[in-house]
């Protein structure tokens, strides 16, 4: 019961984002009937609607991650906009498993001195008191 | 602390130690044979330093290397751009997508030393995101590389709190490599990388026309049509930025050059047939637009309606 719940509440919300991503977004500029420059260069677009479909699907799904992580609607939809096709589809789904750069904070003591000798010994650099040997 | 334990400690140091004194191989091929065309030491000393504040590499970083090629714009206003609270970081996605926000085309580098210090050497500084530590206790951090010495086997880094971080080659390798070399350049208006691949270029382009509009792109196209002569991305985009922009005479232009150099390109006859009808000249657009049906392939379905639309007009 609870699963078929969640089943249709995921479904659902798929439905609303993908409702508002369509007001929200302005469609790529449609100009007659060319092709565009993208697809000049993207050749497996073999099923070109289904292609579209899934790249709507993508952002919407990147859009509700980056909401989820902290971000403000309109920023995710602005910040989602700005990717490519292709880049939205490789974050889609596991934005929480990529890497963030951010900085060095919070390090466990253990890791602490571990780190401090591979820093010394050149395979690290996360102290910036450190200095490591420098031979070739 | 008992004595297996004591020599089991000294036999990790001294792996470690021996481990110390080999040299990744990226940096040790760059050393024992670097590229005659490199010089043997380059800084980029006019690369901007903005000092980060927590967790803020990656908007400083991009800050810098925006800054560098004549975007002004702060860490403060592209943390809102890429900056993900709940993470304290930022994406390599972003980072390109920010870039491209305002206004530069964002370019990823092949993942190859030797490209890193060709754009230094060029004049590009480069971001690169480097994991610090280790890969099973990940400290990311994006850093921006502004020079090189080979003789010192060195590199230049802008990096968090460090306005110049000089890192031996080989530890910025092993901090490097850990993000799979993940590099990129912002590159200003009709500026094209020193080691730019066509096609990935040619789509980074085409990303940044998407959200800024052809006008911003037209003389980035040209300038790859010159570096990549003969080149079909690069002709289909002057045309298609150049047909948007109302110039059907330059657009004819780029794809006639197009479908000559490229007889069996969908796109070019398509795109060419399109403009010849806007100009009024519909006998020569539906000869193009037939020859587009007839190439076949995953566009064809364009090619179609083209072809039906110009039909359809000269019926009436």
């Amino acid at each position: 019961m609870t699963q078929q719940y969640s089943r249709f509440m995921r479904w659902t919300s798929r439905v609303v984002m993908l409702s508002m991503l369509a007001m929200g977004l302005p469609m790529q500029s449609a100009f007659a009937v060319m092709v565009d420059t993208n697809q000049t260069v993207v050749h497996e677009l073999a099923n070109q609607d289904r292609a579209k479909i899934n790249a709507f699907l993508d952002r919407a799904d990147v859009i509700a991650q980056l909401q989820k992580q902290g971000v403000t609607a309109n920023q995710a939809k602005a910040r989602v906009y700005a990717m490519t096709d292709d880049e939205a589809h490789n974050i889609a789904g596991k934005l929480d498993q990529l890497p963030a750069g951010g900085d060095v904070l919070g390090v466990l003591l253990t890791v602490f001195i571990v780190l401090l000798i591979t820093d010394i010994l050149g395979f690290t650099k996360v102290f910036p008191f450190t200095h490591s040997i420098n031979n070739r | 602390m008992s004595i297996p334990n004591a020599r089991s400690l000294v036999v990790g140091v001294f792996l470690l130690c021996l481990g110390a004194c080999a040299t990744p191989p990226q940096t040790r091929l760059m050393l024992s044979s670097p590229p005659a065309s490199l010089p043997r030491h380059v800084e980029l000393t006019s690369v901007p330093y903005f000092a980060q504040d927590a967790y803020q590499c990656g908007p400083a970083s991009l800050a810098m290397s925006l800054n560098a090629v004549g975007f002004s714009v702060t860490p403060e206003i592209l943390k809102s751009e890429l900056y993900l609270p709940d993470r304290h970081g930022s994406l390599q996605v972003e980072m390109l997508a920010a870039a491209r926000r305002n206004g530069a085309v964002a370019y990823q580098l092949a993942p190859e030393l030797n490209d890193v210090m060709q754009e230094i050497a060029a004049g590009s500084p480069v971001v690169v995101l480097q994991n610090l530590a280790f890969s099973w206790y990940p400290v990311w951090h994006y850093a921006v590389v502004i020079g090189y010495d080979l003789d010192q086997a060195e590199i230049i880094l802008r990096s968090g709190p460090e306005q110049r971080q000089v890192l031996p080659m080989r530890t910025f390798e092993y901090t490097w490599a850990r993000s799979n070399y993940w590099a990129m350049v912002a590159m200003p208006p009709g500026k094209i990388p020193e080691t730019a691949d066509a096609t990935r270029f040619i789509a980074a382009v085409s990303a940044l026309e998407k959200i800024s509009g052809p006008g911003k792109v037209q003389g980035t196209y040209i300038a790859a049509l010159k570096r990549w002569p003969g080149n079909l991305s690069a002709q289909i985009g002057v045309g298609n930025a150049a047909y948007q922009l109302h110039d059907l005479d330059q657009a004819e232009v780029a794809f006639r050059l197009a479908a000559h150099d490229h007889p069996d390109s969908v796109a070019a006859f398509n795109n060419l047939a399109q403009t010849l009808y806007d100009q009024g000249h519909s006998d020569e657009a539906l000869q193009a637009a037939h020859r587009a049906v007839s190439l076949g392939g995953p566009l064809a379905q364009t090619a179609q309606e083209t072809l039906a639309e110009i039909e359809r007009a000269k019926k009436k």
